[in-house]
Parts: structure tokens; sequence; C-alpha cells
């Protein structure tokens, strides 16, 4: 596969729960080696497209296609190119993190030597390595999403699936994830990743999407944004919200208790 | 703000777990639950109008005693009751009051502590009575119509029935509420657990020692007012067991201000222990809420070495399945119930074996015992059967909901979860099976078992049981999956747990009719050649028909917890 070429590819990918539509016919090409980000505001349809996009939730209608295997035919070839990290690290919380690894490792087919070192890496990465022999019930929220994401790189996958990497974790913590995502585009891996921090996207991502009520509303560089939001000189704030601002809503009339 | 008002988000709830299902499952279930009732009730109410009656001491002793054994019965029923209530409010006790998640919110909010308490006790009232509610009832009216109650004497009965569960709750409660001021709840917990398996094994020795068998039995007694004696002395005089049972025996017999009268010891224990109970809520449920907060303890060494030792025969696995088994193993022993768990699943072992052992075979003529010990063989299938039931319902039955919301991870990744569905049969499959035929060994050697037939049968029969059970267990568990809960036993407790063990009996239903012809023929009347070839053919398809039964009961549940699990979409 060329550097150039598309790793995900999705297609009129449509999400419908009942009678609510949760994604309106989302259409995406990712090439390879880019870092991607997937913005919008609470209950856009983000989270909605990243567990399609990594084969949790079917979509109604429409196609995802990772490294030229069809999400939908062939998922255990298209899953075993993804490492996902969820945006709530629920774990198995009577396991220690290298049980964890080893469980995980399982699950893609790895060598267990190979986990194991790779589980080793990621702990001192992390700065978990005192922690190894704990149970993981016993993590505190950013400790859980750090185990979360040195599981999801185990099989050293091409596209790393990120739902709001940076919740949760300590200044330090998100300085060592956001070099390691540089790190990881700069190996030719492609990171697709969705954040409120819009500081985090704008300094990280080589292209940006804004999703709205299940609709892909933009698409670009920070600098095409700045066009398509007729707004030259804006931070990704001032983009964000005039792209998302709901034209039928009046502000919230705010008025203290006791008026 | 009031306690009921808590309740509302439950209440919803459980509307919308019944909106979930469809109509037609539901109508199955309350008819096939009705029929059980009734099934238990009429099967129990022949007993006892037939022990009532004694016909074998004659017209005018025979009834007396008869009244005297039901009456003992009677108690008995209630005292087991009790300690039954008293074990399950324990467990439900810890999580209504301080392990269940929305407790943060309703404490950081401004509503009254005792409100907070009085609501989880309604929670946790109803999570530990409704089933033994649901199984007992039948029996008591069973136990009515042997003692021919007019129809009111049922309606006071329920009311006297609910006074009744309400002590044991409270006992639970209190209990819950005092220890938990002089221990961390982790380790509250393990004590506790201890505490109720201790009590749980108290009773069944209790009442082992008890020998009910013997009351049936005159002969075990010197003289007649020696019997006599021995059934009208209540077994525990001041407990609510005898207030209950005194209660209930003059509502049967019409008497409703008497009745009325006999129950004040029930009514004024009630009192005092609601208002006992209010007081240390008042005072203590903030404080060790608070304390329940502390830090988890590190459980990982304690088993370590038995953890190591069970997943070493499955280093050879495939290390998708290996690791899904080495998974199992490891939350199972690190489940801080499971040595409660594992002793009463030991106890109730141990009862069947003892009962087996007791049975008064000896006393049968000599001339019919072989004949009579070899159909017992047939006849102790179903309960193997139950035995391998309730152990699947505890240990097999929560095992996918026990994934909880980790599954998005197996959801992510190649593996297909039909795949991780059969890798947990076939690994439950083995103990279950090795149970069962344990089992089977130890009743053949105390039945001495002479047929070849029956003999190789009854390791077929525990052996169809053990998998279809097993698969039953998988698929309901799937199905009926709770993601969201990590408490095994509140999993096993659910409608689908209800499910699961209304259709393993079905199966043993199904098993012993479709061989009820081929037995007749070749064993009850084998002294009659096997000469006309429509018997050979009746004989031929019973066997088939139960094969091909036997998959369609292993296939349709997987088949469906498979797709259920497939369609699950997690948070």
């Amino acid at each position: 596969m060329n550097p150039s070429d598309p790793v995900i590819v999705l297609k009129d990918i449509r999400k419908r729960y009942g009678t609510f539509e949760a994604l309106k016919g989302i259409d995406l090409t990712i090439p390879a080696g880019e870092l991607f980000g997937f913005l919008g505001p609470n209950g856009a349809g983000k989270t909605t497209l990243i567990r399609i996009l990594t084969g949790i939730l079917k979509p109604t209608t429409g196609t995802v296609t990772i490294g030229g295997a069809d999400l939908l035919t062939q998922p255990e070839i298209a899953k075993s190119r993804i490492g996902y990290v969820p945006d709530r690290p629920y774990l198995y919380e009577k396991l220690t993190p290298l049980e964890y690894f080893d469980f995980v490792a399982g699950l893609y087919a790895l060598p267990e030597g190979q986990a194991r070192q790779r589980g080793e890496e990621m702990l001192h990465r992390f700065t978990l390595w005192e922690w190894r022999d704990e149970l993981i019930e016993s993590f505190s929220h950013g400790m859980k999403q750090k185990v979360a994401m040195s599981a999801a790189l185990l099989h050293d996958p091409d596209i790393l699936v990120v739902d709001e990497p940076t919740v949760g974790l300590d200044p330090r913590s998100v300085k060592i994830v956001r070099d390691f995502f540089k790190d990881l585009v700069r190996r030719g891996k492609t990171i697709f990743l969705t954040t409120h921090t819009l500081s985090v996207a704008e300094d990280l991502c080589d292209r940006i999407g804004i999703i709205h009520h299940g609709t892909l509303v933009a698409l670009g560089t920070i600098d095409a944004l700045r066009e398509q939001a007729r707004s030259p000189g804006s931070d990704l704030e001032s983009i964000f919200l005039k792209l998302t601002e709901e034209e039928d809503l009046p502000p919230p009339a705010v008025t203290s208790p006791a008026a | 703000m009031t306690a009921s008002f808590l309740l509302i988000p439950a209440v919803q709830g459980l509307r919308r777990q019944l909106r979930k299902r469809h109509p037609k499952v539901l109508i199955a279930l309350v008819v096939g639950g009705l029929l059980v009732a009734l099934a238990l009730y009429y099967g129990l109410y022949r007993f006892l109008a037939h022990v009532a009656r004694a016909p074998m001491l004659g017209p005018i002793v025979g009834p007396m005693i008869g009244n005297l054994l039901v009456a003992r019965f009677l108690e008995m029923i209630f005292l087991a009751l009790f300690f039954m209530v008293v074990f399950s409010s324990i467990i439900a006790a810890f999580s209504a009051f301080y392990l269940d998640d929305e407790i943060r919110l309703l404490i950081a909010s401004p509503i009254r502590i005792t409100h907070i308490f009085w609501s989880r006790f309604i929670l946790m009232l109803a999570e530990s009575s409704w089933m033994v509610l649901a199984f007992f009832t039948p029996m008591f009216f069973a136990f009515a119509s042997a003692l021919k109650s007019p129809w009111w004497g049922y309606l006071v009965f329920l009311c006297y029935l609910g006074m009744y569960l309400l002590l044991p709750n409270i006992l639970g409660a209190l209990l819950a509420l005092i220890l938990s001021i002089f221990f961390p709840i982790r380790q509250m917990r393990k004590v506790f657990q201890f505490l109720s398996a201790l009590v749980l094994a108290m009773m069944i020795i209790f009442f082992r020692f008890l020998e009910p068998e013997k009351l049936l039995n005159p002969r075990y007694f010197s003289s007649i007012s020696s019997y006599i004696l021995n059934l009208r002395a209540p077994t525990m005089e001041y407990f609510p067991s005898a207030w209950i049972q005194q209660a209930s025996l003059t509502l049967f017999d019409g008497n409703l201000i008497g009745s009325l009268t006999t129950a004040w010891p029930l009514a004024a224990t009630l009192l005092a222990g609601l208002v006992l109970l209010h007081v240390a809520a008042q005072r203590f449920y903030l404080t060790s809420w608070q304390a329940s907060l502390e830090a988890v303890e590190n459980q990982v060494l304690s088993l370590e070495w038995v953890r190591r030792a069970l997943i070493l025969p499955f280093r050879t696995l495939r290390p998708e399945h290996r690791v899904v088994v080495e998974k199992e193993i490891t939350i199972f022993l690190r489940d801080p119930a499971i040595f409660s768990q594992i002793f009463m699943m030991a106890a109730i072992v141990f009862v069947y074996g003892y009962n087996l052992a007791i049975l008064p075979l000896k006393d049968l003529p000599s001339l019919y015992s072989g004949e009579i010990n070899d159909s017992m063989v047939y006849f102790n299938g179903p309960f193997i059967g139950f035995i391998l039931a309730a152990i699947s319902m505890r240990f097999v039955f929560p095992s996918i909901s026990l994934e909880g919301r980790a599954f998005w991870a197996v959801k992510a990744s190649p593996l297909q979860p039909s795949r991780l569905m059969w890798v947990k049969f076939f690994f439950y499959l083995g103990p279950i099976l090795g149970l069962g035929l344990i089992l089977c060994y130890i009743s053949n050697m105390l039945f001495k078992v002479t047929h070849p037939l029956l003999f190789w049968l009854s390791y077929l029969n525990v052996s169809l049981m053990a998998i279809v059970i097993t698969a039953l267990a998988i698929g309901l568990g799937a199905l009926y999956a709770r993601f969201d809960s990590d408490n095994p036993l509140k999993i096993a407790g659910s409608f689908g747990g209800f499910v699961f063990m209304i259709l393993s009996a079905v199966y043993v239903v199904n098993l012993l009719l479709l061989q009820a012809y081929p037995l007749f023929r070749l064993y009850f009347i084998r002294f009659y050649p096997l000469t006309q070839p429509a018997a050979k053919v009746f004989i031929g398809l019973s066997f088939f028909l139960l094969l091909i039964c036997t998959i369609a009961w292993v296939y349709i549940p997987l088949r469906q917890g498979q797709e259920a699990i497939e369609r699950y979409e997690p948070e």
C-alpha cells in the first residue's frame, strides 16, 4: 500500500436508533500517515461514528473500508488493523495491567512473548511500571486511560482510533500522549481522534472534520476551515463555534434564583 | 421527598426491562411459572393430605397424628424460609446500602439520610425475597388446603407471610449496618460472606439432625406417646417460625380472632425491629457508607498459585482461546464471594449425598429392594439435574454478563463473539459434566444398581443434562446479559436466571418423557420378550427423538445468545 493510499474510507454512513437518525450519510476518506481530528458538539454523532469505524456498532447503511478490507464482510482483517481507545476506559477490573495486555494480545492472536515485551515498554512509557502487579480496579480514570491506550497499541496497528484521549489525564500525561501521537504519525501510522480540547486538535491534526447533528459540516486543514467559516485569522475555537452555532435557538436567558 | 419517591428510577428500570421483552415471551413465562406453582401446590397438597390422614395408623389416631405431622412440617418450612431470607438479605444489603453507583448521587443530595436508607431497604427487600416468596407461597397454600382452611384464611395468611418475611430482612439489614461500623466494606464483605456461609451450613446441619424422615416412621420412637410429644413440641419455641406456625394453624382452623391473638409476638417483634432499624440507620448509615469508600485491597497474591496451576493445562490452546479461559479462571478466583459460594455449593452436594445415604432402603422387603434401588436411579436423574442447574445458575449463567462494560474490547477485536461463547461453553462443560458424573457414580454406588440398562442410562442422562444445562446457561446468559452488573448473584437472580431454571426443568421433563416408553418396555416389563416390531420401532424412535431434541436444546439457546451478543452495542 502506498503512503498516500486511503486507509479509512467511509461511504454514506447512516445510523438510526428508532426514529432518531444519529448519522445522516457521512462520507470520509483518510490517507495513511494522517492525524485526523473529528470534532463536534455533544450528541453530534462523534462517538457513534467512532464505534462504527471500530466495528463495535453496525451502521444502518453504508460501508467502512479499513486498509482495503470491508469491515462488515471481512471484520477479522479490518479489525486487526485498528487499535481503539474508548472515551470511557472500562477494563477488566480484576486483572493487573500485564494480565490485561496478555488478554488483549490473545484476542489479536499475538505471540505471548512479543505482547509481554511491548506491554512492559508501554507501562514504562506511561509511567505505570510500578503499578504492574496491582488490580486495575484500584486505578484512577487517567491510569485506566493509559492502560487502555497501551493495550490498543500492543498489536502495532496501522490505525489508532482514539475517543477523547486527554480526558482525565494530568498535564504531564497529556504531553506524553501528544508527543507519542506525533511519534506514531512520523512512523507512518494513521490516527483518528475526537476531542473537545480544541488546542490539542489545532496543535496535532493535519485535517479536521466537524460533525453537527449527524452531518459532516466542515472538512479540511485549519486554513480550509477558516475559509469555509469566512473567519480569516481566527483560531479553531472561533471557527468551531461559528460552524456549529444553532441558528434557530436564541441564547439561553440567565436569571438569578431570586428573580 | 419520601423514600417511595426514590424508588421511581428502579420502578422505571423494571418497566423498561419488561417492555424490552416480547409480550409472547412474557405470557409464556407467566404461564410456565404458574404451571410450576400449580404443580408444586398440587403435589405437596396430595402429599400433605395423605400425611394428615395417616391411614396406616387407623381412622382415630391417624388424623390426630397426621395433623401434628403436617403442623411440624409447616414449622420446619417457616424455619428454612427464615434462614434462606436472612442469607439472601445479607448479600442484597451490600449492594443496596453500599455498593450501587447511584448511592453517591443520593448521599450528595439534600435528601434525609433515613429516607435514602428506607428506599434502599425496600430495594433490598424486593431483591432478597421475591424469588422465595414466589416459590414458597404455593407451598404454604398447599398446607392451607390440606388443613382445610376457609377462603379468607389464604388472604390473611398472605399478610402474616409479609410480616414474617420482613423480620429476616430487618435482621440482615441490621447486621450489615452494625458490622459496617467496625470493618471497612471490602473486608466486611468477606466477613459477612463467611458468616452467611456459616449460617447456611449450620442450618443445613440443623435440618439434617432433625431427621424429618424419621417423623414419618413411628418405629423410630420408643412409644407412641413419646412420638406424639415429640411432634407437639415446637422445634424452636421462642422463634418467629413457631409464632407464625401457631398463628397460621389457628387461622387455617377458621379461628380468626384466636389467630390474631396468637400472632401478636410476631407483630410486636416486627414493630420493635423496624424502630430499631430506623434508629440504627439514623445513627450509623452515613458513617458506615463513608467508611465503605476506603481503598480496595489487592487480592492478587492470595490465590496466585491456584490460578497458575489451573491455567497450566490450557497453555497449548490457540492464543485467542487460551486468553479467554485464563481470564475466566483469574476473575473467578478473584471474586471476593468465591469461598462462600463454593462452600454453599459444596453444602448442596453434601446434603444430596447425605440424604441418599440415609434413605431407608434397608427397611424395604428384601425381595423388592433390588428392584426399587434400580428404579431410584432413574428417578434420581432429575435431582442431579437440579443440582447442576443450581450450580450453573450461579457460576455459568453470569459468565457472559461478567464481561461487563469491558466487553467493548472483545467487540473491537478480530475475535468473533460467537467464538467467545463456544470457548466458554466448552470451558464450563468440563466441570459441570465432571460434577454430574461424580454425583451419578456416588448415587449408583449407594443404590447398588444391578441392571446394566439403568446403570448406563443414568450416565447417559447426566451427560445429556450437563451438556444442555451448560448450553442453556451460556446461551440464555448471553440473551439476557446484564453487562451493567458486576454481582454474579444479582445476575443469577434476574429474570434471565429464572428463565434458565424453568427451561432446565422443562428439558429434564422432556428427557424423562422421551425415555418413559423404552424404559417401561426394556426394564419394567423386561420379562416379556420383545417380539413386536412396533415396540422396537418405538424404542428406536424415542431415542432418535431424544437425540434430535437434545441437539435442538443445545443449538437454539447458543444460537439465540450468539445473535444477542452480536447485536449488542456497548456503551
